[in-house]
């Protein structure tokens, strides 16, 4: 660590990762409700323990992402943090208000907690990933312009690189598109079209330009190489995924009432957004194989790989199974869309956040690197869930392709639940890989307890 | 890379201009290349109603447009030329004439495009037309980013920001106005012609 | 770049864009007539063809630069303009 106020991405990183348990959590106990449907009914139902467990993720990180800009930016800039102050307040804050929203989700029913946060004056909730109260909403608003506004300060009064240029256009770009959650046309196709601007554009535009950047970071920490080579490769990387990624928002045009042109501009322009994923494992294995240093923090390594690699696979590949308008014909809104959705998620954002917690938290504590039995108990805990999220994967991608042909194709096409019975033995098969998941999960918060010997940063 | 030793025998390592612009580059190729296959097999479904809306579109503004653009392209070499001689203000003035011309382009395509939607024409029209509209309108955003690079490259230059030894912004902006020009070369025959 | 490299900078470039000139007002002549047919098809597209590796090696330079940068415009190039060629094909069947 060398800039005293990179100490405030700490608590970041820890309320990450206790979110990310909670997210895991809940996510079991729906995965067990897809098998068991009456399980927990009523306290938690099925609607509830979805939302919950898509909430928490978001909100996890988008506190990893604050935490790794805190860390990042000070040491681009070379310059101490605008507020630390005010970095711990819109913490609790954050945490504060997200505590109560889950709380508000479990304790009322939702339609309970829409009347008692003001929905009625402004309907913003009910929507996938956007379910938080009004009350929340603004919350998330306030928190991320001062959060926006202290790391531009920062960047303002110091050095500026491309790294942290990326950065900021990410984190930008995502606050700018989260207002469109406020925007809530009573037409539903309209609906549907403008809620894409902020989970499409968040997902396959600015938060790339996040991962991008924080990749680029720890990259240039791990392996010497040189600036100037990886920020080219950023940029090049930036520019295919605007390309691809804003016009290929057509792909979830599909069959829901927009113009017909949007099956051709979401087929063409997605089917190119593998392109920049692919670029970027590259690049992750191209900035290992020319390191000019051995650092000493093996783990942090195989996560920056991990990144890489399970992000083509995840979100370009898996993504690009389904996108083609005439294949997406019959694979809308199917089991293969939660198998994309869980290794994508899995492979670009929570890998890149637990890479850049795995470098950073061991500076924060004050050392270059855990203790080498530290790093493997960490390295077990990567493979676990890297090879638990490609089992849930393929077993989501068997139990959708069979739901597709059980419940779309065929002569006599089945009812939706009559088709969810006979893909039962799938659910439970994800269900078991679920729980390596969080042995692998509770593996990688053990190893930051694990003694050993360490080195002491310089 | 000292460019005033080069001679036209000599083996380059990278293209001219920044290799950055050369990723943008291909990726951009690839992408028209895409839209161009889609179109090509989108027309091998519906043969009639392409060939029927092609014959309704202004094959002399497409050449003129055609021609504007190789036009252009070459001004965009003569520029380079005489930075390369260290001629800063004839290169500002080769740039000029090549956005000028770019600004010819845009001017006749308006013109098609207002025929076009004054007479009722959109996306939603049919298939052929939702792809001449796309592609020369994608085409046409282009022509815009390309004039924009070579306006900035041009003031610098006119501010005499480059030399005969120092010149790659030239040759990036100048690479990149021939891809614009490239790509109007396959869209051109493919969409106002070839039947 | 002295002035006999100068010459031998523009000249081939001049020469090229008289013939993309020429070529552009062959295929506008074709399209005025309203030519059709497997021959004009392919006579239109080669044209075409042959008019992108003229700007991609002169004007782009990329005949002095190494064979891996003309690959990636000429492998492109076949292959965009082979898939159009097979796409008109089994049109006409």
């Amino acid at each position: 660590m060398q800039f005293k106020s990179q100490a405030v991405a700490k608590p970041y990183f820890i309320a990450a990762i206790a979110l990310f348990v909670g997210q895991i959590l809940f996510g079991l106990i729906m995965g067990f409700q897809y098998v068991v449907g009456d399980f927990l009914f009523p306290e938690i139902p099925f609607n509830v323990a979805r939302m919950v467990h898509t909430n928490l993720l978001i909100v996890w990180l988008l506190f990893g992402f604050m935490g790794a800009a805190y860390y990042l930016i000070p040491e681009e800039a070379e310059t101490e943090l605008f507020s630390p102050r005010l970095a711990l307040i819109t913490f609790w804050v954050f945490l504060a208000a997200g505590a109560l929203t889950v709380v508000g989700y479990l304790a009322v029913p939702y339609a309970t907690l829409a009347e008692a946060t003001g929905n009625n004056m402004l309907a913003t909730m009910g929507r996938e990933f956007l379910e938080q109260p009004l009350p929340t909403k603004i919350g998330i608003v306030v928190v991320a312009l001062v959060f926006l506004f202290n790391i531009s300060m920062t960047v303002l009064k110091g050095r500026k690189t491309s790294i942290s240029l990326v950065l900021l256009l990410g984190l930008w770009g995502l606050a700018v598109f989260f207002l469109f959650s406020f925007y809530n046309p009573s037409n539903l196709v309209l609906d549907k079209y403008f809620w894409w601007w902020t989970v499409h554009l968040w997902v396959e535009g600015v938060w790339e330009l996040i991962l991008g950047a924080m990749l680029a970071f720890v990259l240039i920490k791990i392996t010497g190489v040189d600036r100037e080579v990886i920020e080219k490769w950023l940029y090049v990387i930036i520019a295919m995924t605007l390309i691809t990624g804003i016009i290929g928002t057509g792909h979830h045009y599909f069959w829901i009432g927009t113009p017909e042109y949007w099956q051709w501009f979401g087929s063409v322009f997605s089917a190119l957004e593998p392109i920049p994923f692919f670029m970027m494992t590259v690049f992750a294995f191209n900035m290992v194989n020319r390191r000019r240093r051995e650092h000493p923090n093996k783990a942090a390594t195989l996560w920056a790989l991990g990144t890489g690699v399970m992000a083509f696979l995840g979100a370009g590949v898996w993504g690009f199974l389904h996108t083609l308008a005439p294949v997406n014909f019959y694979t809308h809104g199917s089991q293969i869309t939660a198998a994309h959705g869980h290794m994508a998620f899995y492979g670009a954002y929570v890998m890149v956040n637990l890479t850049m917690i795995s470098y950073a938290m061991p500076m924060l504590r004050g050392r270059s690197a855990n203790s080498p039995s530290a790093q493997v108990l960490e390295m077990w805990s990567f493979w676990l869930m890297t090879v638990s999220i490609v089992f849930i994967t393929l077993f989501l991608t068997a139990a959708g392709i069979l739901q597709i042909w059980l419940q779309r194709m065929g002569e006599t096409p089945m009812s939706f639940m009559a088709a969810q019975d006979q893909i039962m033995l799938f659910y439970w098969l994800r269900e078991a890989a679920g729980f390596v998941f969080l042995l692998g999960l509770v593996l990688y918060i053990w190893s930051f307890f694990k003694k050993g010997e360490v080195q002491t940063a310089a | 890379m000292t460019i005033d030793t080069i001679t036209p025998d000599e083996i380059l390592a990278t293209p001219p201009g920044d290799l950055a612009i050369w990723f943008f580059i291909f990726a951009e190729l690839l992408a028209f290349g895409v839209f161009f296959v889609a179109y090509a097999f989108a027309r091998a479904h519906n043969v009639e109603l392409f060939d029927e809306s092609q014959r309704q579109l202004d094959i002399s503004s497409g050449a003129i447009n055609t021609l504007v653009l190789i036009t252009s392209s070459y001004f965009m070499v003569r520029a380079v030329a005489a930075i390369k001689q260290g001629l800063s203000r004839v290169c500002a003035r080769w740039i000029a004439a090549a956005i000028a011309l770019g600004g010819i382009f845009l001017a006749i395509k308006l013109v098609e495009f207002h025929d076009k939607f004054s007479a009722g024409i959109s996306l939603s029209t049919n298939t052929f037309y939702m792809f001449y509209l796309s592609l020369t309108i994608f085409h046409f955003m282009h022509v815009i980013l390309g004039m924009v690079i070579l306006a900035a490259v041009m003031l610098k230059a006119r501010r005499g920001g480059y030399s005969a030894q120092n010149h790659t912004d030239v040759e990036t902006g100048a690479s990149y106005w021939h891809m614009v020009d490239l790509l109007w070369i396959i869209l051109f025959p493919l969409v106002y012609v070839i039947h | 770049m002295d002035a006999t490299q100068r010459t031998r900078f523009i000249r081939p470039c001049t020469y090229v864009w008289l013939l993309l000139m020429l070529l552009t007002v062959t295929t506008y002549l074709i399209g005025e007539a309203g030519l059709g047919g497997i021959a004009v098809m392919l006579a239109v597209l080669g044209t075409a063809a042959v008019k992108v590796q003229l700007v991609a090696g002169y004007f782009m330079g990329l005949r002095r630069t190494r064979w891996l940068w003309r690959g990636i415009v000429l492998g492109w190039l076949l292959l965009v303009t082979g898939l159009i060629t097979i796409a008109y094909l089994t049109a006409i069947k």
